[in-house]
């Protein structure tokens, strides 16, 4: 896949799902990464404009390098995406990672439990360290 | 008569993008819990036709964050003809600005933002299904009340009342809610927290005074108090 010079950031896309838990803690992992893991090497795009075919979302999802944060087996961001043209360098699956906590009440699709928030940062920090990889630097340590 | 449908752009670049979502979310859950339901935009493109004939099946609200309307193209290029659209920058005006995007970051102008935004997303509801149920109370507690495509239920809380556990839709949301507006736990809550479950559960005359000293017990104990505590009276709240 073509890239961009060494300085464009990564793009790590959330499904945002609005119907479950999952969809919030995508999100919240994504911003986590942005904001403070990998603020120089990461930034986010708005998965709908992939969805109405913006012609510059679909260049960047193609020029660069894609990381997709999908909470259901449903794969809207991997999928949307692919069907812009482009494949995720990597796939995150939230609910792979929820299933290590069964049991655990993670809140609602509106609001975060402490223990949504601490799958939020175990979901950023497990992307945070492979997108390090695929942009060849280290993700800021976790404050 | 069929459900209106809300379709949020939830955009993740903007702040406005988060007002939308949770301000679907809010009326979703509390202000036209049983006359609305939702769907996530990108299974438009990314699920099945069931999903794609959305708009052709509800009377469609989208809530964009921002002028490039990605939830009303989105819909219209791929479900349907949209009822209304909102735009979550043309009703906050200048308050937009203060809003954030993460939830670790939302803050009282966030809460007024999806107050604001939330309520003209109901008013637009209202206009679209006049004869829908806009806060009358469900029949049975246990009835599907706001919907989301993908089936997650509304949040529930229980009450004993009269030695029976009852079930009572959107009653940490309700109790949440009241909180925000300043309402202090004790028995001076007691009216007011009747004011907002009737809106939602059906209680019967002779049974207010039960539900009355049970609701403010478990506002109490929401409230981080324990139940029984002689606590200050309650303070006037503000209208939204």
């Amino acid at each position: 896949m073509p890239t961009d010079s060494p300085t464009e950031k990564l793009l790590v896309v959330p499904c945002s799902g609005i119907g479950k838990v999952h969809g919030l803690i995508s999100r919240e992992a994504v911003y986590r990464i942005t904001d403070n893991l990998m603020p120089e090497q990461a930034e986010t795009l708005c998965l709908a404009l992939l969805v109405t075919g913006d012609p510059e979302a679909r260049e960047k999802v193609r020029r660069r390098p894609c990381i997709a944060v999908d909470g259901c087996p449903k794969l809207c961001a991997r999928k949307n995406i692919e069907l812009s043209g482009s494949k995720a360098a990597l796939g995150v699956r939230v609910y792979d990672t929820l299933k290590r906590h069964r049991g655990a009440a993670f809140g609602s699709p509106t609001a975060l439990s402490d223990e949504g928030w601490a799958a939020v940062d175990e979901v950023a920090t497990e992307i945070a360290q492979t997108a390090g990889q695929i942009v060849g630097r280290t993700p800021n340590p976790e404050p | 008569m069929s459900k209106v449908g809300i379709i949020a752009c939830s955009g993740e670049e903007i702040p406005v993008g988060t007002v939308s979502r949770l301000a679907t979310r809010r009326v979703l859950e509390l202000l036209r819990p049983q006359s609305t339901v939702t769907l996530c935009l990108p299974l438009f493109l990314a699920g099945e036709e069931q999903e794609r004939r959305f708009a052709r099946e509800h009377p469609t609200i989208t809530v964009d964050g921002c002028d490039r309307l990605c939830a009303k193209r989105g819909t219209e290029q791929h479900s349907g003809q949209v009822a209304a659209s909102l735009v979550v920058t043309e009703i906050l005006g200048d308050r937009a600005a203060k809003c954030h995007r993460s939830a670790r970051a939302l803050d009282k102008s966030d809460e007024e933002a999806v107050w604001i935004v939330a309520e003209r997303i109901a008013a637009e509801v209202d206009s679209l299904a006049p004869t829908a149920p806009q806060a009358a109370p469900a029949q049975s507690p246990r009835s599907p009340s706001c919907a989301c495509s993908c089936g997650s239920p509304p949040p529930e809380g229980t009450l004993k009342i009269n030695g029976k556990t009852v079930a009572v839709a959107v009653l940490p949301l309700v109790f949440d809610q009241l909180r925000k507006q300043g309402l202090e736990p004790g028995e001076d809550s007691a009216d007011r927290l009747l004011e907002m479950v009737r809106v939602y559960h059906a209680i019967e005359p002779e049974e207010e005074p039960l539900y009355g000293d049970a609701l403010v017990a478990a506002y109490q104990e929401f409230c981080g108090q324990p139940p029984g505590d002689t606590i200050a009276p309650s303070r006037p709240t503000s209208s939204r």
